[in-house]
């Protein structure tokens, strides 16, 4: 239904785009030495801070975008979804359509944000470098259905997500921030942590970001288990 | 006896919102349950429905419930086929009841000409119609309103009478929930709420 929207597509279509020519724009195009602390410590790649931002930004796009429409598609039905449970639905159904919804929007995003980033620079592994910001997308479009579900109110819904998308994906994940960063630990456990490692691995390197992929999908499951949870409590009926 | 509440006791904290609720409606008869705001309606109507669950009390319904809300619940942007299309799967209708029932409602409530229309795109009061027909779709044996009069037009609310005149006929129970009765003397039975108790 998001979908049908029209200016919801447009915008869709424009948000990267920006995000990109800014990036293009602004960013020097500087060789800059660094380390990916989910690779061997002695591993140096070295990439333009251009290129760097660009999959920086290509990750955070990817979040900011899944976290607003998955928070979208569970908070503004949730009436409606009551509604269609009264006559008959049952919630897990909802959740199902839900849930196939996101997936159609984070493949479609992943693959038109991985498509922009590749018109810049070579990029490694495209496939893998478009399948990591799918992992962004499954962890914050879980992200956005976990405060969707959680929370009622539209605004408040918008900071939470605005709130951990920039602090996270927006800033600490930028690989030549982090490697300066002190207590990186933090930056662990974040969210875009592992989808960031995995995009960076598959776009400048030859080496594997099996491990990054897979805690990635763990942490998105972590969104989606919690979300389902408390979509099921909101939604079922007491009959 | 198509419903039989029974001592139906609601608390919010220490507020206690319906104070031993109980009345009962028979099959083909339109009750009203009038209050002001305040008075417990929504709660009871929510208890009803089954979004709550009363604290105390029994609750039994001997059939099919329809429940239109008071604000219309629909997809701004589905058409209004799809919508027939996406309860009639929530009622587990079969296709050839569906697309009569559908037939029927959009010729009774006179807005079939919208039917490939997306809803955003439609009046206030063809959103009332089709709020109305989707509570409709599967025959309900009893009818549950929501505060009907805030959005019906004219138009709608002499179509939901005459619907209501062959509904009874059927059997089916109507039950409108309202702060304030029309027509007082087309209800079999009118319960006043106050304060959480039914007069």
């Amino acid at each position: 239904m998001q979908l049908r929207r029209r200016i919801v597509l447009i915008l869709l279509a424009v948000i990267p785009v920006v995000f990109f020519s800014v990036v293009a724009f602004t960013t020097p195009d500087r060789k800059v030495p660094f380390r990916l602390s989910s690779l061997d410590g002695n591993i140096f790649m070295v990439a333009s801070e251009k290129q760097i931002a660009l999959v920086f930004f290509a990750v955070a796009v990817a979040g900011f975008l899944m976290s607003f429409l998955a928070m979208n598609l569970i908070q503004k039905n949730s009436k409606i979804n009551r509604r269609l449970i009264v006559c008959g639905y049952h919630p897990f159904e909802l959740l199902l359509s839900n849930l196939l919804a996101l997936t159609l929007m984070i493949v479609l995003i992943s693959v038109y944000v991985g498509l922009i980033t590749s018109t810049f620079f070579h990029v490694s592994h495209l496939g893998m470098m478009i399948f990591s910001l799918a992992l962004t997308g499954f962890v914050y479009g879980g992200y956005g259905l976990a405060v969707g579900s959680l929370i009622e109110g539209e605004l408040e819904a918008i900071l939470l997500i605005v709130l951990l998308a920039n602090i996270d994906a927006g800033w600490l994940q930028n690989p030549i921030f982090y490697a300066e960063a002190q207590n990186q630990a933090i930056i662990h456990w974040l969210p875009a942590y592992f989808p960031s490692q995995s995009a960076i691995i598959a776009s400048f390197t030859e080496y594997s970001g099996t491990s990054a992929s897979l805690s990635s999908l763990l942490y998105g499951s972590g969104f989606l288990a919690f979300s389902m949870l408390i979509f099921y409590f909101k939604m079922r009926i007491r009959k | 006896m198509i419903l039989k509440a029974e001592n139906m006791i609601k608390s919010f904290g220490k507020k206690m919102v319906l104070k031993g609720v109980s009345f009962s409606m028979e099959e083909g008869t339109i009750n009203g349950i009038a209050g002001e705001n305040g008075s417990g309606k929504s709660t009871l109507l929510k208890i009803l429905v089954g979004l709550w669950k009363a604290d105390k009390g029994n609750l039994q319904i001997n059939g099919k419930i329809g429940y239109c809300p008071q604000d219309p619940l629909i997809f701004p942007q589905l058409t209004v086929d799809e919508h027939f299309q996406y309860f009639a799967a929530a009622y587990g209708l079969t296709r050839h009841h569906f697309q009569e029932r559908r037939e029927l409602l959009l010729e009774e409530l006179n807005f079939g000409q919208y039917r490939k229309e997306k809803v955003c795109t439609l009046s206030g009061g063809t959103h009332q119609k089709l709020n109305l027909s989707l509570a409709l779709l599967h025959q309900p044996d009893l009818l549950i309103l929501d505060e009907p009069y805030n959005g019906f037009d004219w138009e709608t609310y002499l179509c939901f009478w005459d619907l209501t005149v062959q509904m009874k006929q059927r059997g089916c129970s109507i039950l409108v929930v309202t702060h304030l009765l029309n027509d007082r003397d087309r209800f079999d039975k009118i319960h006043n709420l106050k304060d959480g108790t039914l007069t």
